[in-house]
């Protein structure tokens, strides 16, 4: 009886994290989870009919495990057209689940969206396969910043095109925040206690490092911190404890945080600013001095994915100017890789920050790099929490 | 047993119930516990003895690392001695709510007896999320209680201390368990036959003493089983300390969590898992006893047997 009783509450709990999970990123309701699809069978070399590459993938199906919104139909709708294809899509919430999901269902995704941080894990580990650049048009019109970074190389190949990027910048309420923060320092003045809120995730390590100037000389040391290093980063984090209010483990969270002015700065992403500020809100994003940590997500061709050439042609398409144009709109303003999207963007959108100050962004971000030590970084990250 | 006594109904000639009957009647629990509970368990056991890689793939190599970390960093025996405190408290107030709420219930109230015990479970039927963002509603910066304070001129800023907090988790808590806890210690009361407490008091006894010598015995085992329920599962909690707690409120389960969902460690969250299932299974064997010792009315042979 008693373990029945006690099961109950338990099975209710675990219901509710998935929705509790579900509700974080931006609603897309109609994006329902596709069933497994059989895959159209078709093999590529006897399909071959070079004189009209449309009718060759007619009716094929294309499986993308992406971030929520890096599916959405206002921009996926233009290649099924091209192509007389359909494009099916599950979405994960954590790079993480991102890793367990491919691993656990080989063969039934085409293309991923990894961030930086589980990129190198999935070029090492035999997930992906290469890209052949020649075949992706927009390539040489992608941010070279983007592109250069060695760490979803392997033999000289690259094994991701970049999609999207972004900053963990400064994010700080204008109205209670007078004046611009320079540093990051910001976060330890006494006229701010209870008013900062972190991000709950290992990137605070960095953070901290990044302010002790550890990336001056080489952006990898920030992911590749010593013992001392390590300790000395959660005795500064220890000591902002009483400094913050709450570590904020979703973006829903921390517009809770914002809107309830429960705090007043923050570290994290433009899309924060952008959604609040439509709701009357005076959020302002800042990269201080320090600089800031980056993320970038790429598109990466699984190696058991059955349709390998139609996957290319997606990367080919979703990175031309117009796509990338449709995509910026989509998610509401995440960083598009294309610069030359701008000329299809509408007045409005051109304003936003990755347009206007792409180019400082660049400068300032140290993006995040494949962290060696994982393990330690997310124990250390437990002690913190711990820490009383 | 009552699988037995069910087959000696059908078949009211033999003496003993049917062999295959019985069978028939046990597998498919038997095989379900088996299954669903006691495989993963073993599964949980021989994983903790091996590696992981990166990528959270376990690799079969024998090792005592993930044991040998449990139980040498000093993280994990702390959060576990924190998560042990947390449950304390809970249980305490849970237990201290619930007595005499339940007493007036099951003494004090004629009409409306049901009525009152079905609003007090209702809230079970509502989700665990919904009632922590109304407990962040009403202890937020800018929440109906410091609204009230403010209002009442008691305060004249908003006071942050409440939202965010210990004693906000460990308020959630007790407002989750609290009917888990009730439950038991109302039935338990409303066990208690009648002219025992008139014998009580016809023998001279006051409220305060029948209430002290008589009813809070003879109900204790139920407050036993409360306090079970209100402790064992503030302990595999991992919400509150998300949703209410503050920046120190880690608890031993959002430690689990991170280990399988963000570290990919999963040879030391299986430590973890299998030390809290100890944990739990020697709990509940404890009380089971104490509410055995305790049990009398029935038996006679309990603490209290001397009752008849």
């Amino acid at each position: 009886m008693m373990r029945f009783v006690y099961s109950l509450p338990l099975a209710a709990l675990f219901a509710l994290i998935g929705a509790g999970c579900a509700e974080e990123k931006k609603p897309d309701a109609n994006a329902a989870k596709p069933a497994m699809s059989t895959q159209a069978a078709a093999t590529p070399s006897a399909a071959a009919k070079p004189e009209d590459p449309a009718a060759k993938y007619k009716g094929q199906t294309l499986q993308l495990l992406t971030w929520e919104g890096y599916a959405d139909p206002k921009f996926t709708k233009g290649f099924e057209e091209k192509y007389g294809v359909t494009i099916k899509f599950t979405y994960f919430g954590s790079s993480d689940e991102l890793v367990a999901k491919l691993k656990s269902s080989p063969g039934v995704y085409d293309i991923i969206s990894p961030s930086s941080d589980v990129a190198y894990t999935l070029v090492q580990g035999g997930l992906v396969d290469p890209i052949d650049t020649s075949k992706i048009s927009s390539f040489a019109d992608l941010a070279p910043e983007l592109t250069k970074l060695d760490d979803v190389k392997k033999d000289g190949k690259l094994y991701g095109i970049p999609f999207t990027w972004g900053p963990d910048y400064l994010i700080y309420d204008a109205n209670v925040v007078k004046e611009e923060p320079k540093s990051w320092k910001v976060f330890f003045d006494a006229k701010y206690k209870g008013k900062v809120s972190l991000w709950d995730d290992i990137s605070n390590i960095y953070l901290i490092g990044q302010v002790q100037g550890l990336d001056k000389t080489n952006q990898a040391a920030l992911y590749n911190m010593t013992d001392e290093q390590l300790a000395e980063a959660k005795k500064k984090l220890v000591e902002l404890k009483p400094q913050v209010r709450k570590y904020w483990a979703t973006a829903g969270e921390l517009n809770d945080l914002f809107k309830n002015k429960e705090i007043a700065l923050a570290v994290g992403w433009p899309l924060t600013v952008g959604t609040l500020n439509k709701e009357g809100l005076n959020l302002k994003g800042v990269i201080p001095e320090e600089g800031a940590t980056g993320w970038i997500d790429r598109l990466m061709i699984t190696s058991s994915s059955k349709s390998k050439e139609l996957a290319l042609m997606y990367l080919d398409y979703v990175t031309t100017p117009k796509a990338q144009a449709l995509v910026f709109d989509a998610t509401g303003g995440y960083c598009v890789a294309n610069a030359k999207a701008k000329e299809h963007m509408s007045d409005e959108l051109k304003k936003s920050p990755c347009v206007t100050e792409g180019d400082t962004y660049f400068k300032k971000l140290n993006f995040w790099q494949y962290v060696k030590d994982r393990k330690k970084y997310n124990e250390l990250w437990n002690e913190i929490k711990s820490a009383k | 047993m009552s699988t037995a006594s069910v087959a000696r109904v059908d078949t009211p000639k033999e003496r003993k119930p049917r062999r295959w009957a019985l069978y028939f009647l046990v597998l498919p629990p038997v095989l379900w516990l088996f299954c669903f509970l006691i495989l993963p368990y073993l599964g949980l056991f021989g994983q903790s003895f091996l590696q992981s890689d990166d990528l959270g793939n376990v690799i079969v190599k024998p090792t005592l690392d993930p044991w040998k970390t449990f139980f040498t960093k000093e993280l994990y025996r702390n959060t576990l001695l924190y998560t042990f405190e947390v449950a304390a408290k809970v249980m305490t107030l849970s237990v201290c709510l619930s007595v005499p709420l339940a007493y007036f219930i099951a003494f004090k109230m004629q009409r409306g007896k049901q009525l009152l015990y079905t609003l007090i479970i209702v809230p079970l039927w509502v989700s665990y999320i919904v009632r922590a963002y109304a407990w962040k509603i009403i202890l937020g910066r800018e929440g109906i209680l410091n609204s009230a304070l403010q209002w009442a001129h008691l305060t004249d800023a908003p006071v942050d201390a409440f939202l965010y907090s210990e004693w906000a988790m460990i308020i959630g808590l007790v407002h989750i368990y609290t009917p888990f806890v009730l439950m038991p210690v109302y039935t338990a009361f409303e066990a208690i036959p009648r002219p025992l407490i008139e014998a009580s008091k016809d023998l001279g006894a006051g409220r305060i003493t029948t209430f002290r010598r008589v009813v809070l015995p003879l109900a204790f085992p139920g407050i036993i089983a409360g306090a079970t329920f209100a402790f064992v599962l503030t302990l595999g909690d991992f919400l509150a300390p998300v949703l209410l707690g503050g920046t120190s409120n880690l608890m031993i389960s959002n430690i689990v969590q991170n280990l399988f969902g963000t570290s990919n460690d999963r040879p030391l969250g299986s430590v973890v898992g299998i030390i809290m299932l100890v944990v739990v299974v020697l709990l509940l064997e404890v009380t089971a006893r104490a509410e055995k010792s305790y049990a009398s009315l029935d038996s006679g042979s309990g603490r209290f047997g001397g009752a008849r």
